[in-house]
């Protein structure tokens, strides 16, 4: 039975949940309430397996829940490791799961009318490996997992599985970001916005990395409509005000701070960009003729 | 952060344990004899290996994962020992351990 909830419902989820067709409905509640809900669709996914080390180097947003691992947003996550530390108490089971690459503190809550689920639960020892599916989340500056479902593992190949399979959704990952990059944003191989339009031409894997992460911290509210009629700058000055900070501020962004987040565009260019997205819908003027505001705010 | 990289253990077969002189590594081993405190035992790239300090009256399964820190070129010091059961593919794992020393080793270390 847990052979098939492993690695059946391992390569499922883990098939479904990384590929960029797909969306996990909790990302819309978390990253943007309201219009423009498609935003984000195409780069979030469902449920990633992951390493410790992933979650620990993972990038967060200031003051946003999200987290980014190669680029992606990160919601529900699988883990393979051992438990350690196990505490019980009346609501909630925690422990620290170590996979050796790192360990993370994990919690599940106990549904306490749920029986069947009580006794999986105490079936849950010290020393064991647990395959873990469950919701990553940063409380008090401390990063932790709320797990949905922590089942023990039967066959020890799920635990060889799960590494690979994390090995494999990395490199799509980082394969189809560099691809989507190239693909779907072409005005960025014209405008060196990076600063060193030449690092994405080093065969350094780290550079790209890097260069990749940076694409992705700017495009994770990627527009809503067909890319192609939304130039890069465009599509940059739109990511701006779509960053949670902006859109938590009232009277939004002056046209001024937003030329000076856009290394490498001129005013000009950041204007009419602006206008565009005024005309098109996805930002308003608040205050003056100089502050706008994302209507996904 | 460090509570997310406290006493990490790196995947590895024999061949790695060369690089990995004095480190916390991470191995699944077929079981082969137990003799005065030292289990032998195929590495999941084939050759043999002694493991020291195995706790004693343990009943180990065929396959075995052994957590502990790199004496020699063929010798662990066990620190965790944990049943793998009857039905392992070390091959595979032999695989994961060369892709997580090589390609894709910063999602592990």
């Amino acid at each position: 039975m847990y052979s098939d909830s492993g690695a059946d419902g391992g390569s499922l989820f883990g098939g479904g949940g990384f590929m960029p067709s797909q969306s996990a409905g909790l990302n819309d509640n978390s990253f943007s309430p309201g219009g423009g809900s498609k935003k984000g669709g195409s780069q979030s996914s469902g449920l990633i397996p992951l390493t410790v080390k992933q979650l620990s180097s993972a990038s967060q947003k200031p003051s946003d829940d999200n987290f980014y691992v190669d680029g992606q947003e990160v919601n529900n996550i699988t883990l393979v490791g051992m438990v350690f530390n196990k505490e019980e108490k009346v609501t909630d089971v925690s422990f620290i799961l170590d996979d050796f690459t790192g360990r993370i503190e994990v919690k599940k809550w106990i549904d306490g009318q749920d029986s069947e689920e009580l006794v999986e639960l105490r079936n849950i020892r010290n020393g064991i490996y647990v395959r873990i599916y469950g919701h990553l989340r940063s409380f008090q500056g401390k990063r932790n997992v709320v797990a949905f479902s922590v089942r023990p593992i039967k066959e020890f190949d799920e635990v060889t599985f799960h590494f690979v399979e994390a090995i494999y959704v990395h490199a799509f990952n980082m394969k189809t970001q560099g691809g989507l990059a190239g693909s779907r944003t072409p005005a960025s191989t014209a405008v060196p916005y990076s600063g060193h339009p030449a690092s994405s031409m080093t065969p350094n894997p780290s550079v790209n990395m890097r260069t990749n992460l940076a694409n992705q911290y700017m495009a994770p509210a990627s527009v809503p409509v067909g890319s192609n009629s939304v130039d890069e700058c465009q599509r940059r000055v739109h990511a701006l005000f779509d960053e949670p900070a902006n859109l938590a501020i009232e009277q939004g962004l002056h046209v001024d701070d937003v030329a000076r987040k856009m290394v490498g565009y001129s005013k000009q260019q950041v204007k009419d960009a602006i206008e565009f997205l005024v005309n098109e819908g996805f930002i308003y003027s608040t205050i003056d003729d100089d502050h706008f505001k994302s209507t996904n705010g | 952060m460090d509570a997310y990289t406290s006493n990490p253990a790196l995947l590895a077969n024999s061949e790695l344990f060369r690089r990995y002189m004095g480190r916390r590594v991470r191995t699944v081993v077929k079981v082969g004899r137990f003799e005065g405190g030292n289990l032998y035992a195929q590495a999941p790239d084939g050759p043999q290996i002694s493991i020291r300090q195995v706790v004693k009256n343990e009943e180990f399964t065929q396959f075995v994962e052994v957590i502990g820190v790199v004496e020699g070129e063929n010798t662990l010091r066990s620190e965790v020992c944990t049943n793998f059961g009857d039905k392992f593919d070390l091959g595979q794992f032999n695989t994961l351990c060369q892709m997580a020393n090589g390609a894709y080793q910063d999602i592990f270390m």
